[in-house]
């Protein structure tokens, strides 16, 4: 079971989450100007990273509000924790979260 | 404003409706122990769901009528008999006596709306939504741990605190609101459940203690 | 002090040899689906110069771990026919590996608990029928008949309101089917190298010339992806990308009882499965976790949940105990169907995405997929399981047939 921190509402069973899968992906900015294999790639195909991960996770039943979370999908441990719109820190646990606010869309992978 | 003719029809209307967990009304009472956990359900709660920015106009006027807007996780604002619940950073119940709703002559949600008019935001009627199941005793929390992963222990969890969780494997609103009472707000279709779910926790205090 | 002799070790079914320096073709990812592959393409086209290579030991990843169930009641013709292929050749093997891996084909019910499954089951059991796959609709009572410790009362949240069956399904010994694949491998040449990771890809251009592992690097002409939920991280080594996520799926057992369960029950409305194995263990499991992971292993929560479903559906398993849980890493698709053709990668080819359902389709992944690394084309039964179809949207939704349903 995982104990997350939401960043609004402290620690919480991972019972009270959902789960959003890979965080950073931008809408396409003209979804009709994309070929099929962009298109296929915008809607299938997200990282499936053995490491540190970053991905969305929503407190369903708390306070209804999505964040991004670093995670080690091998040993599970939380890494970081931080807004949506924020970039995604550099991996390791004692990293400082970069608060610098910038639009999803503007994001790195 | 509504007219007396119509406001005794809405009263009328009102002795007649069921609230979600008046079926286990008897159960409730057979299945209190006097002095040790106690459960009952406290219907038609007047209750209004309102989401805006605190900080914003809007919600500076929200407040001004709840008596402010509570600003963290936890944090129930208090005026009167009214109550305010921190639901999310722009997400907040409030919660009123029943007579307090406008089809029983009170002014909620009524004065909200017209607070908010064109402002951001909402304001919407949830007196429906949820029931209120009232658990009190010196063994309410433990009655709770059972099913709720909440750090309950009165060293965290202190009177005037309301967190939304789980109990019993179900969404509810935990709200602590005295040393040993508890006031939860499962959503209707969820109430039976959840009261008989607590009538079962609450069976062996019933029993004497095996020393 | 006097000493017990020992009972002789029985013989080893296979070789361990070391890996030569190069191969015709290899297969990275020892489970069922590389033992199954290695073995047709030694049988079928005569490719025996061929390693597996594994990172781990025999048959230790999801082949190990999983709840053995077979059926082909899929909904879709392309479903249909690629499983009840498997089917029929399970039917065949024991006798073809000379390998008593304890088939048993009890039959599997699927549940339905809403209106909407009611639809949903009958719709499959007409589409079965067209098929040429065994399938029935079973009213409660029928239900009752057949596995009578199911709790058909309408006073639970979400009773039994029938259940498509198929006769011709059922569980297998998951372990001996891996001994019996790997035993006729050796038999025919095949090298099996356990304890060797692979590591990194070579390529002259566009096209795979060779593996790096852990014992060494090997050429070879062609390269056979069967790694399960580690797909994604050979493919990326590799130079492309797939379409599958990783996620735990658990599973447990419970001590062992007389035999009360004749057959297996699936729900995938209240969200568990339950057979009971030659032994007399319960085994059951449900859903994936809902994160990615590649941990082995998952959230309490959701052994918790299945078990209350599982106590709701037969009662008298209230008093049985978990002996054990565990978990595997399943490589899930968003169509619920597998993966199985050419990548663009020249000369490599993919088989994955079997998500947690993938031991009933080990003998016809193997058979489609040796055809495919043989000829450089796919099998007519595979051919619409091809990465492309992410592209063009021919998708093979299997959702209603496999949410929980393995
Ligand atoms: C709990 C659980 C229950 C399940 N229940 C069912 C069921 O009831 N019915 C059903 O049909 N299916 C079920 N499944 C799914 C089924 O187990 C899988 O779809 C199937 O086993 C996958 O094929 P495989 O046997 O080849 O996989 P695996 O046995 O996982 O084989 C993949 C192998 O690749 C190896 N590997 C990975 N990376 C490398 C590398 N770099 N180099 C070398 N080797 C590598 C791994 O070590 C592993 O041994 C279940 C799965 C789980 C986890
Ligand atoms: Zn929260």
């Amino acid at each position: 079971m995982l104990l997350i921190s939401c960043p609004n509402c402290g620690p919480r069973d991972e019972t009270e989450f959902h789960y959003g899968g890979q965080a950073h992906v931008a809408y396409p900015e003209n979804p009709a100007e994309l070929t099929d294999r962009e298109w296929a790639e915008y809607l299938f195909y997200r990282d499936n990273t053995k490491g540190a991960f970053a991905e969305r996770w929503l407190h369903s039943t708390g306070c209804r509000q999505w964040f991004n979370m670093l995670r080690d999908t091998v040993t599970y441990d939380i890494q970081a924790i931080y807004q949506m719109g924020q970039l995604r820190p550099a991996t390791g646990p004692t990293a400082p979260t970069v608060t610098s606010p910038v639009s999803p869309e503007g994001a790195i992978k | 404003m509504a007219d007396t003719a119509a406001l005794e029809n809405s009263k009328k209307i009102q002795t007649l409706r069921k609230s979600p967990a008046s079926l286990l009304r008897t159960a409730f009472e057979a299945g209190s122990v006097a002095g040790t956990v106690e459960l009952r359900e406290v219907p038609f709660l007047t209750m209004a769901g309102l989401r805006v920015d605190p900080a914003g106009e809007a919600g500076e006027r929200l407040g001004a009528v709840t008596g402010g807007l509570p600003s963290a996780s936890g944090e129930v604002l208090s005026s009167g008999d009214t109550a305010v619940l921190w639901l999310g950073p722009a997400e907040f119940l409030l919660v009123a006596p029943a007579e307090s709703h406008e089809s029983l002559g009170g002014e909620l949600p009524r004065a909200l709306i017209a607070a908010l008019a064109d402002g951001q935001g909402q304001v919407v009627d949830l007196s429906a939504n949820r029931t209120t199941l009232e658990l009190t005793g010196p063994r309410a929390s433990a009655v709770l741990e059972k099913g709720c992963a909440l750090d309950l222990h009165p060293r965290v969890f202190k009177p005037g605190t309301a967190l939304s969780t789980e109990i019993g494997g179900i969404p509810a609103i935990l709200w602590k609101t005295a040393e040993e009472t508890y006031r939860i707000f499962p959503r209707a279709s969820f109430a039976e459940f959840l009261g008989r779910w607590l009538l079962d926790a609450m069976r062996e205090y019933a029993s004497t203690e095996v020393p | 002090m006097t000493t017990e002799h020992l009972p002789e070790h029985p013989d080893f079914l296979w070789r361990n040899p070391d890996p030569k320096s190069s191969y015709d073709a290899v297969i990275v990812g020892g489970g069922g689906h590389g033992l199954a592959t290695a073995y047709y393409l030694a049988k079928n086209h005569g490719m025996t110069n061929i390693a597996i290579l594994e990172k781990g030991w025999l048959a230790g990843g999801n082949m190990a771990r999983n709840t053995t169930i077979i059926r082909s009641n899929y909904l879709w013709d392309e479903s249909a026919a690629i499983y009840e292929h498997a089917l029929k050749l399970w039917e065949i093997l024991p006798e073809e590996l000379e390998y008593d891996f304890l088939f048993s084909q009890r039959g599997v019910m699927n549940l339905a608990h809403t209106l909407g499954d009611v639809r949903e089951s009958v719709r499959r059991v007409g589409a079965n029928k067209l098929n040429g796959v065994d399938a029935e609709w079973l009213d409660p009572q029928q239900v009752k008949e057949l596995c009578p410790i199911l709790n058909i009362n309408d006073n639970i949240r979400y009773p039994v309101m029938g259940a498509t069956y198929q006769p011709r399904a059922g569980i297998a010994k998951h372990d001996h089917v891996a001994w019996a694949f790997a035993r006729k491998c050796d038999e025919l040449g095949v090298d099996i190298i356990q304890n060797c990771e692979v590591t990194g890809f070579l390529k002259d251009g566009n096209k795979v010339v060779g593996v790096k592992t852990t014992r060494g690097t090997i050429h070879t002409e062609k390269v056979g992806l069967c790694a399960a939920g580690h797909s994604s991280v050979l493919a990326e080594m590799a130079g492309f990308r797939l379409p599958i996520q990783s996620h735990p799926l658990q599973a447990l057992v419970s001590e062992l009882h007389e035999p009360v369960h004749p057959t297996v029950v699936m729900s995938n409305h209240v969200h568990v499965y339950v057979s009971q194995a030659h032994k007399g263990e319960l085994v059951m499991g449900a859903g994936v976790d809902s994160y990615n992971g590649y941990g082995q292993r998952g959230s309490f929560h959701v052994i918790e949940h299945q078990m209350a479903a599982a106590v709701e559906l037969f009662p008298i398993f209230a008093r049985a105990h978990v002996l054990r849980t565990w978990g595997g890493i399943v490589d899930t698709t968003l169509d619920a169907s597998p993966i199985v053709g050419t990548t663009p990668v020249e000369n490599m080819f993919v088989n994955c995405g079997w998500g947690t359902g993938g031991f009933k389709g080990t003998p016809a992944a193997g058979l489609t997929f040796a055809h495919t690394i043989a000829t450089g084309t796919p099998h007519k039964l595979n051919k619409p399981f091809a990465l492309e179809r992410f592209e063009t949207g021919a998708l093979i939704d299997e959702h209603g047939a496999a949410a929980v349903a393995h």
